[in-house]
C-alpha cells in the first residue's frame, strides 16, 4: 500500500479507536456486557492534587454466567473454555472438576492422571509464552529498553535466534500433544464428568515419553537463561526487590498432602504476611473464606479473605487483601514435589527471603513453577497406569451443586454450579485468577501514581511504570486477545477531589 | 511433522478468528463454515478465537492465507467489507501482556525463518457488537454476512488461481 496512505489509515484507525472507546465506557453497567478489554486507571486526588487513590480495572465476565443459566451443566467445559482465548484449558478442567462434584462420581485414577498430565502441558506451555513473549520485554529485554524494542522481536534480539526457535518449536510439540488428547487447544473436549474422553495409545507412548524429556530440558534451559540474563544483573535484581513493586499481603494457593504446590489438584492454603498458615480448605468451602468487596465507583470486584476481614487498599496481617499466581503459589506452600523444581526454590528464597513480597518476582517463580510442570510431566508419562483403558467412571447420581478449582497459569480458578435435577443450570459462579488479585493489582497501580503524581503535577513515563506494576501479574484482558486490528488503549483519567476528570492520559 | 509441513505446502489456509458465543465476533467464523463445502481441494479452514504467537504456529508452512474476523474502526458503516494486505497495519505496543499483533508475528517469523505464506489477504467486516455475550448476530451484520462471504470466495478463488496485485485498503458496501 501507498506509504501515505498507510499513514492515514493507520491515524484514522487510531483515533477511531479511541472513539470507540469512549462511547463503550458508557454502557459498563449493561450486566450482560463484557466490560472494556482495555487497562483503564482512575486516578483520583486530594485538594491538595496528590494521589489519594488510584485504581486499574480489569475486565470481568459477569455475563458469562447469564449466558450459561437454563444451559445442560455438560456444556459448561466446553462453553467456559471459549471465556478465555489464553486459558481455554484451565477453564475446561476446572469446569471437568466441577462436574464430577456435580454428579459426586470420582474418576478412575488413570483419568486423573491423564488430566493432570495434559493440565502440567498447558501450565508449561502457557508460562513459557509469559516468560519468553509476554514478560519477557521487562526481564530478558530489560526495563530501560526503548519502547521499540519491549516486544517479542526484542527478546529474539537479546537471547537469541537459536533460543525464539526453540520456543516456538517446544511450544508447538507442547501444543500438539494437547491436542492429542484433548483435540482443539483452543476448545478441548477432553475432560467428561466422571473421567476423560480419550487415553494414550500403548504405540503412542513412547513418542510422547520422549516430549516430555525435551520438555523437561526446555524447561532447565529456561531457568538457565533467566538466571544468566537477569540475575546475573544487579539492576534487575534490584528492581525486583525495590519497595515501589512490593505489598506484604497473604498468599493462596493449591497444595497436595505434602503442601507442594499443585495445579490440578489439592486443598486451597492461604499464609499471612509472615508465611504462616492462616486457612487449609477444600474448593467446596470457598464462600467461608472468599469475600468480595464492592466499591461505588468500579464494577470489579475485590476478593478478600473473609476470615481477617477488609480493611481497605492496605497490606500487612489486619488485611484481608491476598494474592495468587506463581508468587503466591510458592509462599503458600512448603516445597516442590519434585527434585529439580525443589532446587529451583531454594536458589528463590535464599536469594529472596521468605515469603517473597515483591510483585515483578513473580516472573521468576513462574520459571521455578515450568521446571516443576516438566518434572511432573514426565513422572506421569512415565506411570504404568497411563496407558490405562479404565478413564471413565459413568456418573449416577442426581446433580445439585458442583464445584471445581484448579490453579490456573494466572492463579486459583474456582467454579460453582448448581443445577435442578435434570443437570440444567439455575446457578454459576466463576472466581477468576485476576479477580483474586484485583485488589493487591489496584494497590500496585496506586504506588505507582503515588510516586509519579505530586500537587497535581504527572510526571513523564507515568504509564509505563504502571504497566510494570500490573504486567507481573497477567492480569487476564479475556475480551481482548483476537480482535483485528487490534489496538488496546491504555487509559489513566485523572480526577479531582470532586470527581471530575481533570485530565486522561491515553495510549 | 514433516509429512504435516509438505501437505501445508501446497495448501492456502483460512483462518478465521473470532468467538462464536460473543455476538457479532462470529462473523468469521460463520463465513468460514459457509464456505467449508464450497472448497474441498487445496484449502484448510481453520478457527480460532486466539491470537498473537498462536498465529505462527497456525499460518506456519501455508503457501497462502486468508484471514476473515469481525473488526471495529467506527469509521466505516456497519456491515462494511474491510480489506488488508498484512503490512497495512502499524506496529502496536500493546499494553497488554497477552497482546502480539499480527505485524509482530510476520516480523518473528521472518527473522526467525519460519515458512510463512507467501501471500496474506484479510477480510474484515466492521460489525457493531462483538463485545456482549450471546449467540446470534446482531441484525445489520446478518444482512451484511452473504455480502461477506461472496467477497470472501472471490479471494479464495483468486488466491488459488494467479497471483494477484496486492490489494490496496478498499471498503466495499454492501
Amino acid at each position: 500500500m501507498d506509504k501515505q496512505v498507510q499513514d492515514v489509515f493507520n491515524e484514522g484507525h487510531k483515533q477511531a479507536n479511541a472513539a470507540y472507546s469512549a462511547a463503550r465506557r458508557r454502557i459498563t453497567v449493561d450486566p450482560i456486557t463484557r466490560l472494556e478489554g482495555h487497562g483503564k486507571i482512575d486516578i483520583f486526588l486530594d485538594d491538595k492534587g496528590d494521589v489519594e487513590r488510584a485504581y486499574f480495572q480489569v475486565p470481568e465476565l459477569r455475563g458469562f454466567e447469564v449466558f450459561s443459566l437454563g444451559r445442560p451443566a455438560e456444556d459448561m467445559p466446553q462453553i467456559t473454555s471459549r471465556i478465555c482465548g489464553v486459558c481455554p484449558t484451565a477453564h475446561h478442567m476446572a469446569a471437568t472438576k466441577a462436574l464430577d462434584d456435580l454428579y459426586k462420581v470420582d474418576p478412575p485414577s488413570a483419568a486423573k492422571k491423564l488430566r493432570e498430565l495434559v493440565y502440567n502441558t498447558f501450565m508449561l506451555e502457557d508460562h513459557a509464552l509469559h516468560v519468553f513473549v509476554l514478560g519477557g520485554p521487562d526481564f530478558i529485554v530489560g526495563p530501560e529498553a526503548p519502547a521499540s524494542m519491549r516486544n517479542v522481536l526484542g527478546v529474539v534480539e537479546k537471547a537469541g535466534l537459536e533460543v525464539g526457535k526453540r520456543v516456538i518449536s517446544t511450544r508447538r510439540k507442547l501444543r500438539e500433544f494437547i491436542a492429542y488428547l484433548g483435540g482443539k487447544v483452543i476448545h478441548p473436549v477432553l475432560g467428561l464428568p466422571g473421567g476423560v474422553a480419550k487415553g494414550i495409545a500403548k504405540e503412542d507412548l513412547p513418542q510422547f515419553q520422549e516430549l516430555c524429556r525435551d520438555a523437561l530440558d526446555f524447561a532447565l534451559f529456561t531457568l538457565q537463561i533467566f538466571r544468566d540474563i537477569v540475575l546475573k544483573n544487579d539492576e534487575y535484581v534490584k528492581l525486583i526487590t525495590s519497595d515501589a513493586y512490593t505489598h506484604r499481603t497473604h498468599y493462596m494457593g493449591l497444595v497436595d498432602e505434602n503442601n507442594c504446590p499443585n495445579f490440578y489438584d489439592g486443598m486451597i492454603r492461604v499464609v499471612d504476611p509472615t508465611g504462616k498458615e492462616v486457612v487449609k480448605f477444600p474448593a467446596q468451602k470457598y464462600l467461608d473464606v472468599i469475600a468480595e468487596h464492592v466499591e461505588p465507583w468500579s464494577y470489579v470486584k475485590f476478593c478478600y479473605l473473609k476470615p481477617v476481614g477488609w480493611k481497605g487498599f492496605v497490606d500487612g496481617p489486619e488485611s484481608g487483601i491476598y494474592s495468587v499466581a506463581p508468587l503466591a503459589r510458592l509462599n503458600a506452600s512448603e516445597r516442590m514435589a519434585t527434585p529439580e523444581a525443589q532446587k529451583a526454590r531454594e536458589e528463590y528464597f535464599a536469594t529472596l527471603g521468605y515469603p517473597v513480597h515483591h510483585t515483578l518476582a513473580n516472573h521468576w517463580a513462574r520459571v521455578v513453577e515450568m521446571v516443576y510442570a516438566a518434572e511432573r510431566m514426565v513422572e506421569l508419562i512415565n506411570d504404568p497406569e497411563i496407558t490405562s483403558t479404565e478413564i471413565r467412571r459413568l456418573p449416577t447420581e442426581r446433580p445439585s451443586v458442583g464445584i471445581g478449582v484448579v490453579e490456573a497459569p494466572r492463579g486459583t480458578l474456582i467454579h460453582h454450579y448448581e443445577t435442578d435435577e435434570r443437570g440444567i443450570l439455575t446457578k454459576v459462579n466463576l472466581i477468576v485468577a485476576t479477580q483474586n488479585n484485583s485488589a493487591r493489582m489496584a494497590m500496585s497501580v496506586e504506588k505507582a501514581a503515588k510516586a509519579l503524581i505530586r500537587g497535581g503535577q504527572v510526571s513523564e513515563g507515568l504509564l509505563n511504570k504502571v504497566e510494570m506494576a500490573f504486567r507481573a501479574y497477567d492480569p487476564c484482558h479475556a475480551c481482548a486477545t483476537h480482535s483485528l486490528p487490534g489496538e488496546m488503549p491504555l487509559i489513566a483519567r485523572i480526577r479531582n477531589a470532586a470527581g471530575e476528570v481533570v485530565r486522561e492520559i491515553r495510549r | 511433522m514433516r509429512r504435516e509441513e509438505e501437505r501445508r505446502s501446497a495448501r492456502v489456509v483460512v483462518l478465521a478468528m473470532g468467538n462464536d458465543i460473543l455476538g457479532d465476533d462470529a462473523v468469521g467464523l460463520l463465513a468460514a463454515r459457509a464456505l467449508r463445502y464450497a472448497f474441498p481441494e487445496h484449502v484448510d479452514f481453520v478457527e480460532t478465537g486466539e491470537a498473537g504467537l498462536a498465529l505462527v504456529e497456525l499460518l506456519e508452512g501455508y503457501e497462502k492465507a486468508l484471514l476473515l474476523d469481525a473488526c471495529v474502526t467506527m469509521r466505516h458503516e456497519v456491515g462494511t467489507i474491510l480489506e488488508f494486505g498484512p503490512d497495512d497495519f502499524s506496529r502496536v505496543v500493546a499494553p497488554s501482556p497477552h497482546y502480539a499483533g499480527l505485524p509482530e508475528v510476520l516480523d518473528l517469523a521472518r527473522r526467525l525463518e519460519i515458512a510463512f505464506p507467501k501471500e496474506i489477504r484479510i477480510l474484515a467486516l466492521e460489525v457493531e457488537d462483538p463485545f456482549t455475550v450471546k449467540e446470534g448476530l446482531s441484525s445489520v451484520v446478518e444482512k451484511a454476512l452473504p455480502h461477506f462471504i461472496a467477497r470472501a470466495r472471490e479471494v479464495l478463488q483468486e488466491l488459488l488461481g494467479h497471483e494477484q496485485e496486492h490489494p490496496s485498503v478498499h471498503a466495499t458496501k454492501p
